[in-house]
């Protein structure tokens, strides 16, 4: 430091490019510049690149001499998950609670969609459709099918409702809450143009809100709806981005859903205004603890299934979202790096070298489809593998089993964020979550 | 023809009783409808189902085969993502009729509150009388068709489909990414078809049609903050 402010000193002093200047960094230089030329705010891909608390806050605490361990290569640990079971006559029974969230054709090429569908048919998982339709090789391709009601309904009909084995009613996401879908001009190429009946090469804002429910009264008389369409077999789930949770939670509870899909800050996304994904919602694990929370305090904690999504990455965030109270995870942007994506952040473009974020016949070449399938599958194994070792080293012969007490929080902030006594001195710091 | 009381029914056992009745070739009227939401929700078999009254949320929501008619007036969301056959209100339907209107015809022969046929895709959606604000919004296919005034709003950020109106004064409420343009003969024609099989008295030639541009909005183009110096050079902060 003292180099810099010295000039009584013979050295050289450090040049501007070489001093940090706090806010005043890269990031911050580039966005002023894309303003200043371009008058309108930055369209990005992958989500929030800022620094938020994450589950790597938390740690679990083994078993010693209060429990026994459970065999890391010898003895089970049960994975089987079943969601949805409030209402719905079919619940999805899953083997492992490892979802692929809703990313859709149009963000992603056919071949990527295709290869995470039948990646969910070789580990017993579900993948989500997303906007823009579904395409027919993803549901012939994928083990179970959940299908999203977008506000867009961009290639929905009552044909999708039928073709799901869940449903997912799309209020928001993580990476953008408050606002709608996003698809740049370079991706609504002729094939996805037609699936959405848009014309070719627009950039898509799609519809901002449903057409057909404007609040949470009529969505009550919607659910009717949509039960007597799908015989009241079908789970219905809603998918809300982090925002007021314990409000948000408490009404989606009341529409009569069968689960909830809750979107962290930090979730993935195919197109963002850049403001949107640093600026709107909070992070996915306090998210998760108030959501939890609030389905306690309404005593349907074991009726509604809670699906936790926004920065998944391994076993670890898995476990720990599980200790918490989550019944299941979703993970985007894990997927799609499992395929060979580097988070580039420029999925908007639609280049993607790796022939995921592209509608580019050329690029889509570069994704060979039963390759890109076996690598998400050998991630979602590996994933749960991961959560596994961890929940039998906590003595858990259950997935589900994991439990609060399981864990600890290391740092001051994620303590009192989350209710979970700090590491050392098992003290809480606000207000406890389940431990006295 | 069959009648019905729903006075004591839910909506669901309604629907559950006009399948059957349906199903075994028989035409229904629903007496003391007491504006019940769902009613025909999805319904796939054939024939005609009258309402002697008004409905509530959703009348003939995802409907997909029979008539439905409905004497009074209908409430919000009438025949939303409705797939095929025919739903005719005879008195005023609430905001938000046919939104994502997939393929069948829609006939409201009062007016409607907002956003008639938001995000459609397909199909007929006819209102004789007015219609409120941002009708036609974001359309994806189909024709809406607007036989009385129209309010602000009109075509806003229409993607494909076309909207017919016969409002002088359509021009100056249109919504961003439309123009009012003239009809095709082919577009005469079938409208006036449609007027005669529905018993309206219009002449399709009267009406201009509102159709997309794929330019504007669809652009990735901010459209605000449209910062006016000169007006707050003006502005009363007193005043407001
Ligand atoms: C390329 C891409 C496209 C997406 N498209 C959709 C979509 O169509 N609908 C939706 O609900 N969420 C969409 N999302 C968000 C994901 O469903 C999910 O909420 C998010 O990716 C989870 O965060 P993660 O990527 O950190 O795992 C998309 C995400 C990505 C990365």
């Amino acid at each position: 430091m003292s180099e810099v402010i010295d000039n009584t000193t013979t050295k050289k002093p450090a040049r501007g490019k070489d001093v940090q200047r706090g806010i005043w960094n890269a990031q911050t230089i580039a966005e002023v510049r894309y303003k200043a030329e371009n008058g309108k705010h930055r369209i990005r891909g992958c989500g929030a690149t800022r620094e938020l608390p994450t589950f790597d806050d938390l740690i679990i605490l083994p078993g010693q001499m209060t429990r026994m361990t459970i065999d890391t290569y010898r003895e089970k640990c049960d994975t089987r998950t079943v969601l949805g079971k409030r209402h719905a006559t079919k619940p999805l029974v899953l083997e492992t609670p490892i979802m692929i969230a809703g990313m859709s054709y149009g963000a992603l090429s056919r071949e990527a969609k295709i290869a995470m569908a039948k990646a969910t048919a070789m580990t017993g998982t579900v993948i989500s459709n997303g906007e823009g339709g579904l395409l027919p090789e993803e549901r012939e391709n994928s083990y179970r099918q959940s299908i999203q009601i977008l506000p867009s309904r961009l290639g929905f009909s009552r044909r999708s409702l039928e073709a799901a084995d869940m449903l997912e009613y799309l209020v928001g996401i993580g990476a953008k809450p408050g606002l709608s879908g996003h698809l740049m001009g370079a991706k609504i190429t002729e094939e996805v143009a037609a699936m959405r009946q848009l014309p070719v090469g627009i950039d898509l804002h799609s519809h901002p809100r449903h057409g057909d429910a404007f609040g949470a009264d009529d969505l009550m008389v919607k659910m009717d709806q949509l039960r007597e369409l799908t015989n009241g077999e079908t789970p219905i789930f809603i998918k809300i981005a982090a925002a007021r949770v314990r409000d948000d939670v408490k009404i989606a509870v009341k529409t009569g859903v069968d689960g909830i899909i809750l979107d962290g800050m930090q979730g993935g996304t195919g197109a963002a205004p850049v403001m949107a994904s640093e600026n709107l919602g909070i992070p996915t694990m306090p998210a998760l603890v108030q959501a939890v929370k609030t389905l306690e305090e309404m005593g349907v904690k074991d009726e509604v299934s809670l699906i936790i999504s926004g920065g998944i990455r391994d076993g670890a965030d898995m476990a720990k979202a599980l200790a918490i109270g989550a019944d299941a995870v979703a993970i985007g942007t894990g997927a799609m790096v499992a395929m060979g994506c580097s988070v580039c952040l420029n999925c908007q473009a639609g280049r993607c070298a790796a022939g995921i974020g592209t509608q580019d016949p050329e690029q889509r070449k570069n994704l060979i489809i039963d390759e890109a399938a076996e690598r998400v599958a050998n991630y979602i194994r590996g994933m749960t593998a991961e959560a596994m070792l961890l929940a039998k080293a906590a003595g858990k012969t259950k997935l589900k089993n994991l439990e609060r007490e399981d864990l600890r929080s290391l740092t001051l902030e994620s303590c009192a964020m989350t209710g979970i006594p700090l590491v050392g001195s098992n003290y809480t710091f606000g207000t406890p979550f389940g431990f006295c | 023809m069959e009648f019905v009381d729903a006075k004591t029914l839910s909506g669901k056992d309604l629907n559950v009783i006009l399948k059957d009745r349906l199903g075994k070739g028989l035409d229904v009227t629903v007496k003391n409808s007491h504006s019940m939401h769902n009613i025909g929700t999805g319904m796939k078999e054939k024939g005609k189902i009258v309402v002697d009254g008004s409905t509530g949320f959703y009348t003939g929501g995802f409907l997909e085969g029979p008539s439905i008619e409905v004497l009074g007036d209908a409430g919000w969301y009438a025949g939303d993502n409705m797939m095929s056959g025919e739903l005719i209100i005879r008195k005023n339907a609430g905001c938000n009729a046919g939104s994502y209107l997939y393929d069948g015809t829609i006939v409201i022969y009062g007016g409607t509150g907002n956003r008639p046929g938001y995000g459609m895709k397909g199909g007929t959606l006819l209102i004789c009388g007015d219609a409120g604000g941002w009708a036609g919004q974001m359309t994806l296919g189909g024709r809406l068709i607007i036989l009385g005034k129209v309010a602000a709003g009109l075509g806003e950020s229409i993607y494909k489909g076309v909207i017919y109106v016969k409002d002088r004064e359509a021009e100056s409420k249109l919504g961003s990414n439309c123009f009012v343009d003239d009809l095709t003969g082919e577009e005469i024609t079938s409208l006036n078809d449609l007027f005669g099989k529905y018993g309206v008295d219009q002449e399709a030639a009267e009406l201009r049609a509102v159709r997309p541009m794929t330019t504007g909005r669809h652009n990735y183009v901010l459209f605000d903050p449209q910062l006016e110096p000169e007006k707050a050079r003006k502005y009363n902060p007193f005043q407001g």
